[in-house]
């Protein structure tokens, strides 16, 4: 059994995959730690270190559809995700090419992992929530955000397409994303100084905002449900108006829910507009 | 008064618009150039409010001073609400900064009429002009068109936005006359000839200037009058046909405060509105015809969802073979859809189909199974009456909220 550990680097884990391939190496002889873990098998051999064995096969060439595949699946945060990886590559190698579609065991956990981590990449687009930083020398935004899978440096490059030159910076507890107006630089492990912007900046509320998000809402449809399957209880806490929702759902279950009007109007005088006709004819009984 | 004030009664005046997609839109980008905003054609939801619904858009109104007095709006003018007026900077302003905070992708903007449709549409047109060419802003733009406009605004309006719409309001010529004095079912569907034909013109002709690459959506009120869901969905399916509009959008009818005594008290089953669009679903992504699903007259069932319904009413055509049959007849067996019967299809390239492989796709096994075949499975079930199928299947009444 050979234990190997790629650093959670798709790269380091694709050079190792190769070389296993080339040596014949099949999935149940070979297991990835995520951590390195010298005390366990001690006398394991290093696939960086690319052991003289056996001469090795021609490279294998996988289509570039798997290899795009394999590597968002990479992304998904579980212990031994390297594994399965390793299983689908050496299977569809072997000649079962239905080893990476949804029908089959291996394919199905495959592709059960790319669409949470798809699912990700689109809750990091959605839920992201930039502050912006005034005279700030190299920053505009800045913003906290916790994903739970590795999408930050693969998904954040949407953010440049959608504020141009203006230069952004978000902040997990673990890696982190910057971007100069030009170019995106991360960083695995987020630094000291980022992370105490983006702290700063992670309490600050949006007036303007919370009284939209509490206008549109419609207490007459009340449907929590509905509401956090799509935006997940662990976002909240970094939403402006997540503190808002408690408030609304129990104000709409206990009163408010006969019509659609939001509470901060219910009490407010309106106006009443005079049809036009209605106006001439006024006017005409005015003296 | 101030601006939050503002955005209080005018987001509140927008909600009982159900539209908030930011789909459709073509790519735009404005990575390395001035100006802000991008677009995929796939549309993010930013939020979600406790009643379920996205927000994908900045949705409001520019005032909600009208002098129209529709029965089922809050903004008619006989209703007694607060009411307000963004002035077009305002919103400019507010757009940039909620799309800069990544609260939306964009603007809806919508607005009761004031002095008159044609100055009306003017101020829609000048937010989106201001946006676009003052602030470079590439993000989704929806704006409300006002029926009664000058088809010349109409034009301009496509111009800069990625998608226009004109409610249908109501499903019959009739319910309008009586709900809706001051429209005509002609200026609103003469609208939508409008859009179309400008729309059709922009694709065919290269030359001519881009206009709402979105296409046209618009609104049904469910609810509000005595049309039954047959009614509905045929007035949707020759909007489709005739105007191709991208979507028709369902509102159940909200009671409005002070409502008048013209339309109903109570909200119609959020349910209804559910079933609707999910019949829709089914004659925008699966081929159905409307005389499918529904007959002449009537409603779609509560308890059970279009498609099932169908395929109890067809169970001729069943139990189908996954392992044979045409993928698009694979997605008519309730349970799967259109993108689990394309897996079928390309799974089965590769091996012959069985029971766990359908289970693995996910798909809704227990709705699917009395109407399936794979190679190592036959349905018991396929004997069994329908009104017993259903009653297998049907939701299970939920159990009614302590607190409404």
């Amino acid at each position: 059994m050979q234990v190997l550990c790629c650093d959670d680097d798709f790269e380091r884990w694709r050079a190792q995959a190769r070389h296993l391939l080339m040596q014949q190496v099949a999935p149940h002889a070979v297991v990835w730690a995520d951590q390195v873990q010298p005390q366990l098998f001690a006398n394991a051999p290093n696939a960086d270190e690319q052991p003289a064995m056996a001469p090795a096969l021609p490279p294998p060439r996988v289509s570039a559809q798997l290899l795009g595949e394999l590597e968002t699946a990479a992304q998904y945060r579980t212990p031994g995700r390297w594994n399965l990886l390793y299983r689908v590559l050496w299977r569809v190698v072997e000649g079962e090419r239905h080893a990476g579609l949804a029908g089959d065991a291996d394919g199905s956990e495959l592709q059960r992992r790319i669409k949470a981590v798809r699912r990700e990449a689109h809750h990091l687009h959605a839920f992201v929530r930039f502050h912006p930083l005034t005279d700030h020398p190299w920053l505009d935004y800045v913003a906290w955000h916790e994903c739970a899978h590795d999408v930050l440096a693969s998904a954040s490059m949407h953010f440049a397409e959608r504020l141009g030159r203006q230069r952004w910076l978000i902040v997990s507890s673990r890696d982190a994303v910057w971007y100069d107006g030009h170019e995106l630089h991360y960083r695995r492990t987020c630094p000291g100084e980022w992370a105490s912007l983006a702290a700063r900046a992670r309490d600050s509320g949006d007036p303007l905002w919370e009284t939209y998000y509490s206008s549109i809402f419609n207490p007459a449809r009340l449907n929590p449900e509905v509401m956090q399957g799509h935006m997940p209880l662990r976002f909240w806490a970094g939403l402006p108006e997540g503190h808002l929702i408690a408030g609304l759902i129990s104000r709409a279950r206990t009163g408010a829910q006969k019509h659609g009007q939001t509470e901060a109007l219910a009490g407010k005088s309106g106006k009443v507009i005079r049809s036009l006709q209605q106006h001439s004819a006024a006017n005409r009984k005015a003296p | 008064m101030e601006l939050i004030e503002k955005l209080t009664v005018l987001a509140d005046a927008a909600k009982y618009d159900a539209s908030c997609a930011s789909s459709g839109a073509p790519k735009r980008s404005s990575k390395g150039k001035d100006g802000i905003g991008s677009t995929n054609g796939m549309g993010i939801c930013h939020s979600y409010t406790p009643d379920g619904r996205c927000v994908s858009l900045l949705k409001i109104l520019l005032t909600n001073f009208c002098l129209y007095d529709c029965q089922y709006c809050i903004n008619r003018r006989s209703s007694d609400v607060p009411r307000a007026r963004f002035t077009p900077e305002e919103v400019v302003t507010l757009t940039l900064d909620f799309y800069q905070r990544n609260y939306v992708s964009g603007l809806f903007l919508s607005s009761g009429i004031i002095q008159s449709p044609d100055y009306t549409m003017e101020q829609l047109i000048r937010v989106a002009k201001v946006l676009r060419e003052e602030h470079q802003f590439r993000g989704y733009i929806h704006l409300k068109t006002i029926p009664e406009a000058d088809p010349a605004l109409i034009a301009e309006a496509g111009r800069y936005a990625d998608r226009l719409s004109v409610n249908i309001e109501l499903p019959s010529a009739e319910s309008l006359v009586r709900l809706a004095p001051e429209k005509e079912l002609i200026s609103i569907t003469g609208a939508m000839g409008t859009i179309d034909s400008a729309s059709q013109e922009s694709r065919f002709d290269k030359r001519a200037p881009a206009f709402a690459p979105g296409g046209q959506s618009t609104q049904m009120i469910v609810g509000a009058d005595a049309s039954d869901d047959s009614r509905i969905l045929r007035t949707a399916e020759t909007l489709y046909g005739q105007y191709r509009l991208r979507r028709v959008y369902y509102s159940a009818f909200s009671p409005i405060p002070n409502s008048p005594s013209s339309v109903p008290f109570q909200a119609p089953p959020l349910m209804r509105e559910h079933r609707l669009y999910q019949a829709d679903f089914l004659l925008r992504g699966y081929g159905f015809k409307v005389n499918e699903l529904i007959g002449a007259q009537g409603n779609l069932p509560l308890d059970i969802d279009p498609k099932l319904a169908w395929a109890l009413a067809n169970r001729d055509l069943f139990p189908v073979d996954l392992n044979l049959a045409e993928p698009q007849v694979i997605a008519r067996i309730p349970g799967i859809g259109v993108r689990s019967a394309q897996r079928i299809v390309d799974l089965r390239r590769l091996k012959r189909i069985r029971f766990d492989d359908v289970v693995r796709l996910r798909c809704v096994i227990e709705k699917a199974k009395p109407f399936m075949i794979t190679s190592d499975y036959h349905p018991q079930q396929a004997s069994l009456e329908s009104s017993v199928l259903r009653r297998q299947l049907s939701d299970q009444p939920a159990q009614m909220a302590l607190w409404g």
